[in-house]
């Protein structure tokens, strides 16, 4: 076994946990479970009186650079509540829900949780995407990882066209713009059309009118 | 079994939110809309919804009017259609028989869309609604009648505000139909309200959380 295979093998017995952050990003409590996955390998779990946001933008793994990202944006006041769902591979057989949600009051920071959300059965295909964002944060990941003919559906679909008028539209297959929309759907980390058209207006990824 | 003579004069094409409470409601007036086609050998039956729903509104007017429909069924004059939870799926489930049964000549389609929210076999709340704004469109090329059976005992506030209300030009409760003053054509309902759905926002998604944290805390946030 590789030392890539020893990594993501650490990675998938990766726990969750949850850590209480001030609003400078040092953490100020946390539950067992946090501590008990620290050095484990997966997104750092820094101990109380540590600062999580720095260990985030210090570590080399992108989902850290992420899930900072989304912290940032909580403090900042850009989005309430921030949440990713992510893996260490396509192969892996563990895949997580990280959530970030504001705190009010006095000294506000955020919640940190993070929860196992699925376990893939050996015989399943490995799982189709590594990051799935669901927050309004800005997640340039998202939009990079669309085709030139994907973002041209995504403006379509936010022009309020069906798959049928987006076919006519493009002068293609009715079946290959329900490829292109699921892959737009799957890719911006949306449940659902609209969401994604929502995602993209929010993030301007489409012009508004 | 004969139609109650005050039965509402439905404009043709037509899409008309029906409020009612509860099952038997739904059951009658439906019932009422659909033995009017039946009884007319030019109009045709399209009954839609979650997996079973065309069934069973089937059989109940089989059980009303005391005869096996089944032959209607066969000749193509009465549909059953399904949702997805795919909503360009369920758009094309509605569409392509529209596109057949006019086809086929008949006068008229006496389309039977009952409606659900946030459910497994049912697209999300979001994608429901800019399906039901979508209808609109679709419903004006064809002679329907399109009844969309709303039931306020079952519903939350949100799917009769956001669907039902803003959705449809037509309201019917009561027995009464009426234009709706709250209708939002489909060309300004995605820009002026899909997109401002409030649990598409990170505030909607801050009470989602929240709710997670603290499970005892009521649902007031979630489609």
């Amino acid at each position: 076994m590789g030392g890539e295979d020893v990594g993501r093998e650490a990675l998938d017995f990766e726990r969750g946990g949850i850590a209480v952050l001030d609003s400078a990003g040092n953490v100020t409590w946390t539950d067992d479970a946090w501590t008990a996955d620290d050095n484990k390998g997966g997104l750092p779990r820094a101990p109380i009186g540590t600062n999580l946001l720095q260990a985030y933008r210090g570590h080399e793994d992108p989902r850290a650079q992420v899930v900072a990202d989304g912290i940032v944006a909580v403090f900042e006041g850009k989005a309430m509540y921030f949440e990713i769902e992510h893996r260490a591979s396509r192969e892996s057989v563990r895949s997580f829900l990280t959530s970030v949600a504001a705190l009010r009051g006095d000294g506000a920071g955020a919640v940190v949780i993070h929860k196992v959300v699925g376990v893939r059965a050996p015989h399943d295909p490995p799982h189709p995407v590594d990051v799935r964002s669901t927050s309004g944060a800005p997640i340039r990941i998202e939009i990079e990882r669309l085709t030139p003919r994907e973002r041209e559906v995504l403006e379509l679909m936010a022009a309020g066209l069906d798959n049928r008028a987006i076919a006519a539209k493009l002068r293609i297959q009715y079946s290959t713009v329900r490829g292109h929309v699921r892959s737009v759907i799957e890719k911006v980390g949306a449940r659902s059309r609209l969401e994604a058209v929502a995602r993209a207006y929010r993030n301007g990824w489409v012009a508004k009118e | 079994m004969r139609r109650s003579p005050d039965a509402p004069a439905y404009p043709i094409p037509s899409h008309v939110a029906f409020l009612h409470y509860g099952e038997s409601e739904m059951r009658d007036a439906v019932f009422e809309f659909l033995l009017a086609g039946l009884e007319r050998p030019n109009e045709a039956l399209f009954c839609f919804g979650e997996p079973g729903v065309g069934e069973r509104l089937l059989r109940y007017l089989e059980s009303r009017v005391g005869r096996d429909l089944s032959p209607e069924y066969r000749a193509g004059r009465i549909v059953l259609g399904t949702a997805d939870p795919d909503v360009d799926r369920q758009l094309e489930n509605v569409i392509a028989p529209l596109e057949a049964l006019s086809t086929s000549g008949f006068a008229l389609v006496r389309f039977v869309g009952v409606v659900a929210w946030n459910v497994l076999d049912f697209p999300p709340p979001e994608d429901f609604l800019w399906f039901e704004s979508k209808l609109n469109e679709v419903i004006s090329g064809f002679p329907v009648i399109g009844l969309c059976p709303y039931d306020l005992a079952r519903m939350p506030a949100r799917a009769i505000v956001y669907g039902a209300l803003e959705t449809h030009p037509f309201v019917l409760s009561d027995g009464a139909l009426r234009q709706n003053p709250q209708f939002i054509r489909p060309d300004r309902y995605l820009r002026e309200r899909l997109l401002a759905l409030p649990w598409l926002q990170d505030e909607g998604r801050a009470r989602v959380q929240a709710r997670d944290l603290r499970p005892g805390l009521p649902d007031g946030s979630g489609p």
